[in-house]
C-alpha cells in the first residue's frame, strides 16, 4: 500500500488558546500518547507536535480517509479528558503534497505567529526525537523530518526571514550593539526589579555584560533579584551616585514620576568624560526625562520606540517570507517526487509483468492453434514482433511516469495509484 | 602611457565605489569582491605612480595632479592595511569614491605649478612630502570614519533603523578608529611641518615664511591638536569630535586643491 503523509492539527489561527490548550500534550505523556496513536490500524508512523501555538499530528498512512478519522478521534479523546466542545471547526487537515508543504512551512517558521521566530525548529526536533525514541518513526517520516530541518536551515540562510529582532529585549540589545562595540567592559544599571528588566538583564549578560547593578524602592527585592542574576544591589536613594558608572541604564520601576532628569545626565556625562550612555525606559510609565535624548553621546529609547522598531522588522520579515515560500514549494516538490518514486519502481515492474503475461498467454494460444504450422524461424519472428509491440506500447507511459516532474505541486503518487487501479496491479 | 594608467585607475576606483554601495544597500553578503577590485585598482595605481616617478623623478609631486595621484595612493594603501585588521566595508564606501575623485582630478587638473629647481631636489623633498601626505591620508580616512559615525549617530538619535545601519560598525568602534587615525595623522603632520620648516631654513634661511600652505596646515594642525587635547583631557568625543575631524580635513583638502592656484607660493611653484 502506498504511504501518504497526513497532518491533522490546530494552530494559533485556527483555534483560540483555550481550545489549543485543551488538546495540548504535556511533555511527560507524549511518549505514551505516541504509542497510543500508533495502535490505530490506519497509522503506520506518527509524530506529535505540541507547542503553545499549535498541536499537530503528523503521520504516514496507507488509507488517508481512515487515518484522518482516527487522528480526529485521537485528538477528541485527548480533549474529552478536559472539556467537551467539538473540535471540528478548529481543525485543519492536509494530505500528500500539501501536508509536506505544510510541515516545511512550519519548520521554516512561515506558519508561526511571529514569522521567522527560531524556536519552532528546536521544538520540532525535540518532538521528532521523542517519536523516534517511542519507535513511531519509520523510513517516510524519518526522511520527511530531516528534510524539513534542512529546508528550515536553507530558508534561514537564503532569506532575511530571521533578521531584525522583533522582541523588545532583543531589539534593545541590537541597539546597544550599534552604540557599544563590546559589553564585557560595560556596566548595566537596572532600576526596578520588574520581570521585563530581569529578562533584559539576562539577555545582556548572555551578550557578555559582567557588571550589573540593581536598585529598587524595596531594597529586599533588589537584593533578591541581584542574587538571582549575580548583580550588585544598590539602595534606591543611592542610585544617582552610582549612575555615572553605568553605560546602560534600564528603567522599569513603574514609578509615576521622572527618576532621572536631563540635567542630571548632563552633569554625569562631564564626570564620565562624555563616554556614551544608553537609556532604555522600558516600563509603562516614563521614568527618564525625554530630553535626555537631546544630549550628545546619549541615546534614550522608550518602550514605544522599541515597539515601533519591532513593527518595522516584522514588515521586513513578511516581505522576506515570500522568498521563503518559493523555497518551501520547491523542496516540497522534490520530496513528493521522492515519495512517489518509492512506489514507482515496483509499479513499473508489475506493469511490465502484467503485459508480458498477456502476450505469452495469447502467443501460446495462437501457436498451439491457428499458427501451429509456422516454421521455427517464423515462430521466433512472431515472438520478437509481439515483444517489440508490448515494449513500444509501454514506452510512453513508463517514461512519462519516470520523468514525473510536475510543474505545480502535483502528486506523482496519483499516477502510480491510477496505474494500479487501471491494470489491477494491487500487491498480491 | 601614464595618463592611460591613471584613467584606468580612476575607472577601477569608480567601479569599486559602485560595488561597495551595491554591497551596502543591496546586502550582498561578502565584501570580498569590492576589496579585491580595490586591490586591483591599487596595483594599477602603483604601476602608474612608479612609472611616473621613474620618468619625472619624485620632484614631480610639485605638480598638482601628480601630488593628488601620490596622496590618493597613500590613502588607499593605508585603507587596505586597516582592512586587514578591521573589515570595514562602509569605510571602503567612503574611501573608494574619494580615491576616484582624487585620481580623476589627477588627470583632469593635470599639471599646473612649475618645476622644482634642481637645487631643491635633496632628500628633504621626499621626506617632507611623504610625511605630509601620509598625514593627509590618515586625515582623509578619519574624515570617512567621521562621516559614517555621523550617519550612524543620526539614525540612532532619530530612531530610524535601516538595514544599512546594520552594516555600520558600532559608534564605539568608529569613534575609537577615528581617535587612532588622528593619533597617527597628527604626529605625521607635525613631522611634515617640521621637516618642511627645517628644509626652508636650510635652503632659504627662514623657517617660516607665512606661505598660505603653511598657514592652512598650521590652522589644521592647531585644530587637530586641540581636538586631541580635548579628547584626552575633557572627553571631546563622539559627534563633536567627528564634526571637528571633518572640518580639519576640509581645511587640508580645500587648500590642497585650490590654495596654490589662488596664492602662488613656495608650495605653488614660486621657489625663488
Amino acid at each position: 500500500m502506498q504511504k501518504q503523509i497526513v497532518i491533522v492539527g490546530l494552530n494559533h489561527r485556527s483555534a483560540p488558546i483555550e481550545v489549543r490548550e485543551s488538546v495540548a500534550f504535556e511533555n511527560v505523556y507524549v511518549r505514551e500518547a505516541l504509542v497510543h496513536l500508533r495502535d490505530y490500524p490506519s497509522i503506520d508512523e506518527g509524530v506529535i507536535l505540541s507547542t503553545c501555538n499549535r498541536v499537530e499530528v503528523i503521520a504516514a498512512a496507507g488509507d488517508v480517509r481512515s487515518a484522518f478519522d482516527d487522528i480526529n478521534g485521537f485528538l477528541a479523546q485527548q480533549k474529552a479528558q478536559r472539556h467537551a466542545e467539538p473540535l471540528d471547526d478548529h481543525v485543519y487537515t492536509y494530505e500528500g503534497a500539501e501536508a509536506v508543504r505544510h510541515l516545511f512551512r512550519v519548520a521554516a517558521s512561515l506558519d508561526s505567529m511571529v514569522i521567522g521566530e527560531p524556536q519552532i525548529l528546536g521544538q520540532l526536533k525535540q518532538y521528532y526525537d521523542a517519536a523516534q525514541q517511542a519507535g513511531t518513526v519509520g523510513a517516510v517520516l524519518h526522511r520527511l523530518f530531516h528534510r524539513s530541518f534542512s529546508v528550515a536551515k536553507r530558508v534561514r540562510s537564503e532569506t532575511g526571514i530571521g533578521s531584525g529582532a522583533v522582541s523588545v529585549s532583543s531589539i534593545a540589545v541590537d541597539l546597544a550593539k550599534r552604540i557599544f562595540d563590546r559589553f564585557d567592559d560595560k556596566t548595566v544599571m537596572l532600576i526596578g526589579a520588574g520581570k521585563i528588566g530581569d529578562l533584559m538583564a539576562r539577555h545582556l549578560q548572555s551578550h557578555g555584560v559582567k557588571n550589573l547593578m540593581v536598585t529598587n524602592r524595596t531594597f529586599e527585592r533588589a537584593v533578591s533579584l541581584a542574587e538571582k542574576i549575580h548583580g550588585n544591589p544598590i539602595r534606591f536613594e543611592d542610585f544617582p551616585r552610582y549612575l555615572k558608572m553605568a553605560d546602560l541604564v534600564i528603567g522599569c520601576a513603574g514609578a509615576p514620576e521622572i527618576l532621572i532628569a536631563a540635567a542630571t545626565v548632563e552633569k554625569i556625562l562631564r564626570e564620565r568624560k562624555q563616554k556614551a550612555m544608553f537609556f532604555i525606559d522600558i516600563g509603562d510609565r516614563r521614568n527618564f526625562d525625554a530630553k535626555i535624548n537631546n544630549l550628545d553621546n546619549v541615546y534614550l529609547y522608550n518602550i514605544d520606540d522599541l515597539k515601533s522598531v519591532a513593527e518595522e522588522n516584522l514588515q521586513e520579515r513578511a516581505s522576506e517570507a515570500e522568498k521563503a515560500e518559493s523555497i518551501v514549494l520547491e523542496e516540497a516538490q522534490t520530496f513528493v517526487r521522492w515519495l512517489g518514486s518509492l512506489e514507482q519502481v515496483p509499479t513499473i515492474t508489475a506493469l511490465r509483468q502484467r503485459f508480458e503475461e498477456i502476450r505469452r498467454r495469447e502467443i501460446e494460444k495462437s501457436l498451439g492453434g491457428s499458427l501451429k504450422d509456422l516454421s521455427a524461424e517464423q515462430r521466433a519472428a512472431v515472438q520478437d514482433m509481439t515483444t517489440a509491440m508490448v515494449n513500444k506500447m509501454l514506452h510512453g507511459p513508463i517514461s512519462q511516469l519516470r520523468k514525473s516532474s510536475p510543474e505545480e505541486l502535483e502528486d506523482p503518487t496519483l499516477y502510480v495509484a491510477a496505474l494500479k487501479k487501471l491494470f489491477d496491479l494491487e500487491d498480491k | 602611457m601614464d595618463a592611460l594608467l591613471v584613467k584606468l585607475t580612476a575607472v577601477v576606483y569608480l567601479g569599486v565605489a559602485v560595488s561597495y554601495f551595491f554591497h551596502l544597500f543591496r546586502g550582498a553578503s561578502a565584501s570580498r569582491l569590492p576589496t579585491a577590485l580595490l586591490l586591483g585598482g591599487f596595483l594599477i595605481h602603483s604601476i602608474a605612480l612608479t612609472s611616473l616617478f621613474l620618468r619625472e623623478g619624485f620632484a614631480t609631486v610639485a605638480v598638482m595632479g601628480d601630488a593628488l595621484l601620490f596622496n590618493s595612493w597613500l590613502m588607499v594603501g593605508i585603507y587596505l592595511l586597516i582592512q586587514l585588521k578591521y573589515p570595514l566595508a562602509v569605510l571602503g564606501a567612503i574611501v573608494a569614491p574619494l580615491a576616484f575623485l582624487m585620481t580623476f582630478a589627477a588627470f583632469a587638473v593635470g599639471g599646473g605649478a612649475g618645476e622644482i629647481p634642481p637645487g631643491l631636489q635633496t632628500f628633504w623633498l621626499p621626506l617632507h612630502v611623504t610625511l605630509a601626505f601620509l598625514g593627509n591620508a590618515m586625515f582623509a580616512l578619519a574624515f570617512g570614519v567621521s562621516v559614517i559615525y555621523l550617519l550612524q549617530e543620526r539614525h540612532l538619535k532619530h530612531k530610524k533603523l535601516t538595514i544599512l545601519m546594520k552594516r555600520f560598525p558600532s559608534l564605539e568602534s568608529l569613534d575609537g578608529l577615528n581617535y587612532r587615525l588622528l593619533m597617527w595623522g597628527f604626529p605625521l603632520m607635525t613631522l611634515g611641518i617640521l621637516t618642511g620648516s627645517l628644509w626652508a631654513g636650510i635652503h632659504w634661511g627662514d623657517y617660516w615664511s607665512w606661505d598660505p600652505r603653511q598657514i592652512s596646515s598650521g590652522l589644521a594642525w592647531l585644530l587637530y591638536g586641540a581636538l586631541l587635547h580635548g579628547r584626552i583631557t575633557a572627553g571631546l568625543r563622539g559627534k563633536k569630535a567627528a564634526l571637528l575631524t571633518m572640518v580639519g580635513f576640509c581645511v587640508v583638502l580645500g587648500y590642497f586643491l585650490w590654495g596654490d592656484s589662488i596664492f602662488p607660493s613656495r608650495h605653488g611653484g614660486r621657489f625663488e
